[in-house]
């Protein structure tokens, strides 16, 4: 289970500075919630971890391997072991429930029909598997995401408010299979979210971001404590 | 493989390939005339025809103005509405723009009032047919900028004004930035067409170079008439090049619009477009009458003389249109997925300059022994073909790529997909009817191309446009009607056929 340490990272994104001489590590096999107002650098924090943007200056360690230092990506995304579920899900839309679940082992020579058919039947999606994405409803995309994300057997799960635009019900629904998931197979976790509530419970750790700076890190009995007006607003 | 290695492996020499291979023959052309010879403000104010750059000027802004307002009034109507028959609508408004410029002309050589030779016509008649011709651009044009407006602005607007006041005071303006482009682009290409003004007779800046360069041997006088317009254009183009690089043209989206439309089944809005309809088939029938009228033998013989251009014609349209697709391909992959933009600007670049200024560019450069593999063989027409077209499609299948969110390939870099598996399997089959549509349009341009092809043409080499551009300076009017028919009926079998193949394909790779 990884460790994850970014060390004095400096990031900018179309102009605009998003971290500055940033630094955190991030213990193995815990959950972390990150929260903070939009363009608080939530999501740049996931896609530099996940190797999908390169830091101007600093270093990211994963398991003490250097992955990426300066504008270089020194591991590339796809031998990090993480698994990303993206806020606008990415699902492939002309491949059917099976085929978006499939279609990485194909490519990837690990072939494994069971696996893809132990997530279907986990995850409630097996009636659904000849379904195209735009034939499920917001939950059962949700699910897909997760399924496809988690079938290469990630150490890391990152998500970016994958579940902002669900029901309440369907939430607690998705969060439970994949609270289950995660104990079961102990990958850690980070979750972007604007509603901390809905997660608290599961979470070992919180991080509170505000403009590229980190607020605060500390266990959820322990923030809500805080009588910060700013990290109040979010529970 | 890092992005700055791709930008510097693949991206820099694709564009220096562009650059060398279409655009220098511009740069070349300018230089040629601007520097290489003294007393430069002389020679500019001796060889420009200024009472012709002038009245061409007015023209090509008259049409562009004419041609945007109707074109957004139709932009409007076919895309923000629910009115009946809105596709058939649709499908007759884009014929003008599919087909050659010369068949709309030879077609309104004689109809009306047209048929007489008053000089003060001459204006009106230039400035009839190229709205007909352009207007469907416009239409395309502000159609997709309505259908970037959210319902909500226009039911915010409805809460407060009456429904026409909202029109022209909000959604007007907000597509501003799309009725702007229109304009220029119109003003561009009708300030460039070389086959209307020449099949009227009229007198125009590019009649004239062609004249001047291909009947009186006036080469300095061509060029520096050419100069001068691509100067023209250039700096039109300068002014609103941010918009112009990322115009859509065609938007063959799988997704869905939140945009609101309107309920309206009005007799008299379906009278108007009744009207613009009879004004598109007219010229047909009239085609048709004078090819029969007097010797109905005039058809066979139109298809005999036509005939032998087809083979040649089709050939070098669909390797045009391959490469015109290939080009666009990659420039559009740099711009939309690598930020980089310079392939896309060369392209405009050859794109937006006047077909007759292009030709006389590509002479100029390439008519040297050196290049003989190239300029005595039909790869000229093909540089001409790629240099005049790859910026639409790179434009269409830019668009395409817009639509399909980064984070779909993410994802499989994030799963050790390859990159070439996530082209071909992911990628391609989403960008399938875009790059359907954008081989349509290439192909149907390219076979239909005058003002370059006229000029660079090798010896032996028979083109349809060609063909009746020459053949009808001597033959009677009803064999240049018959010939013109003949290529009309091929275009439109051809439309027809295409866009039938284009809507089952968007049925079968849409997924929403």
């Amino acid at each position: 289970m990884p460790d994850i340490r970014l060390e004095h990272i400096d990031f900018s994104f179309r102009d605009k500075t998003i971290f500055s001489d940033f630094s955190y590590h991030f213990k193995p096999e815990k959950t972390y919630g990150i929260i903070g107002p939009t363009g608080c650098g939530k999501t740049s924090l996931l896609r530099l971890i996940a190797g999908l943007e390169t830091p101007d200056t600093g270093s990211i360690f994963i398991d003490d391997k250097l992955v990426s230092q300066g504008n270089k990506i020194i591991i590339p995304p796809y031998q990090r072991s993480i698994g990303f579920v993206f806020q606008d899900l990415a699902l492939w839309p002309h491949f059917n429930v099976y085929k978006n679940i499939a279609f990485a082992l194909k490519s990837t020579g690990k072939e494994n029909e069971q696996a893809v058919k132990d997530l279907l039947e986990r995850l409630n999606l097996e009636a659904h598997s000849h379904q195209y994405p735009h034939q499920l409803s917001g939950g059962q995309k949700q699910l897909l995401a997760l399924a496809r994300a988690l079938v290469l057997k990630p150490n890391l799960l990152l998500l970016d408010e994958p579940m902002s635009n669900l029901d309440v019900p369907i939430k607690k629904e998705i969060l439970s299979h994949l609270f289950q998931l995660q104990e079961e197979a102990r990958f850690s976790m980070l979750f972007v979210t604007h509603d901390i509530r809905e997660i608290l419970a599961k979470i070992d750790t919180i991080l509170v971001l505000e403009k590229g700076k980190l607020l605060f890190s500390q266990k959820p009995e322990e923030l809500i404590k805080i009588k910060h007006p700013f990290v109040q607003s979010f529970f | 493989m890092g992005r700055k290695s791709i930008k510097y492996r693949f991206a820099y020499p694709f564009a220096i390939g562009l650059f060398l291979v279409f655009v220098l023959p511009v740069f070349f052309l300018a230089y040629t005339y601007l520097f290489k010879k003294e007393e430069l403000s002389i020679q500019l104010i001796e060889h420009i025809h200024f009472t012709l750059l002038i009245k061409s000027i007015i023209l090509s802004g008259t049409t562009a103005l004419v041609a945007t307002s109707i074109g957004a009034f139709f932009g409007f109507l076919l895309y923000k509405t629910t009115i009946r028959f809105r596709s058939f609508y649709h499908f007759i408004l884009l014929i003008p723009l599919l087909l050659p410029p010369y068949v709309i002309a030879v077609a309104w050589k004689d109809v009306w009032i047209f048929g007489t030779n008053h000089s003060y016509l001459t204006m009106v008649k230039l400035v009839f047919v190229q709205t007909l011709i352009y207007f469907p651009l416009a239409t395309l044009i502000s159609g997709n900028a309505f259908l970037q407006i959210n319902q909500s602005i226009d039911e915010a607007g409805l809460m407060l004004m009456p429904f026409k006041k909202m029109i022209f005071k909000i959604l007007l303006p907000l597509i501003r930035p799309a009725l702007s482009i229109s304009f220029i682009l119109i003003f561009i290409f009708s300030i460039g067409d070389f086959s209307v003004p020449a099949f009227f007779g009229i007198k125009t800046i590019t009649t004239e170079i062609f004249t001047q360069f291909s009947a009186f041997y006036n080469y300095q006088t061509a060029i520096g008439e050419s100069v001068i317009l691509m100067l023209i254009v250039l700096s039109v183009l300068f002014f609103e090049r941010n918009y112009l690089s990322d115009l859509p043209f065609l938007s063959v989206s799988s997704k869905g619009s939140k945009s609101k439309n309107y309920p309206l089944n009005s007799i008299r809005i379906h009278l108007v477009f009744w009207i613009v309809i009879m004004l598109i088939i007219t010229p047909m029938g009239v085609l048709l009458r004078q090819s029969v009228s007097g010797n109905s033998q005039y058809i066979i013989k139109a298809v005999q003389m036509v005939l032998p251009g087809f083979g040649q014609s089709f050939l070098w349209a669909f390797l045009g249109a391959v490469f015109i697709n290939i080009i666009g391909f990659i420039a559009a992959y740099f711009k939309e997925r690598r930020h980089f933009s310079l392939p896309s600007s060369l392209l405009l670049m050859t794109f937006i300059i006047p077909s007759i200024v292009y030709g006389i560019s590509l002479i100029g450069f390439y008519n040297r022994p050196v290049f003989n593999f190239l300029y005595g063989t039909p790869l000229i027409i093909l540089i001409g073909y790629i240099g005049s077209f790859s910026f639409i499609a790179s434009r269409i299948i830019g668009h395409a790529f817009q639509q399909i969110p980064i984070s779909i390939e993410e994802v499989a870099a994030m799963m050790g997909i390859k990159p070439f598996d996530v082209y071909k399997k992911i990628i391609f089959p989403l960008l399938i009817p875009s790059l359907f549509a954008s081989f349509v349009i290439a192909f149907i341009l390219s076979i239909n191309e005058l003002g370059v092809t006229i000029l660079v043409y090798p010896p032996g080499t028979k083109l349809i446009p060609i063909r009746l551009f020459t053949l009808s300076a001597n033959a009677p009017l009803a064999l240049t009607s018959s010939m013109t028919f003949v290529i009309l009926m091929v275009n439109l079998i051809l439309i027809i056929l295409l866009y039938g193949i284009g809507k089952q394909l968007l049925k079968k790779y849409t997924y929403a």
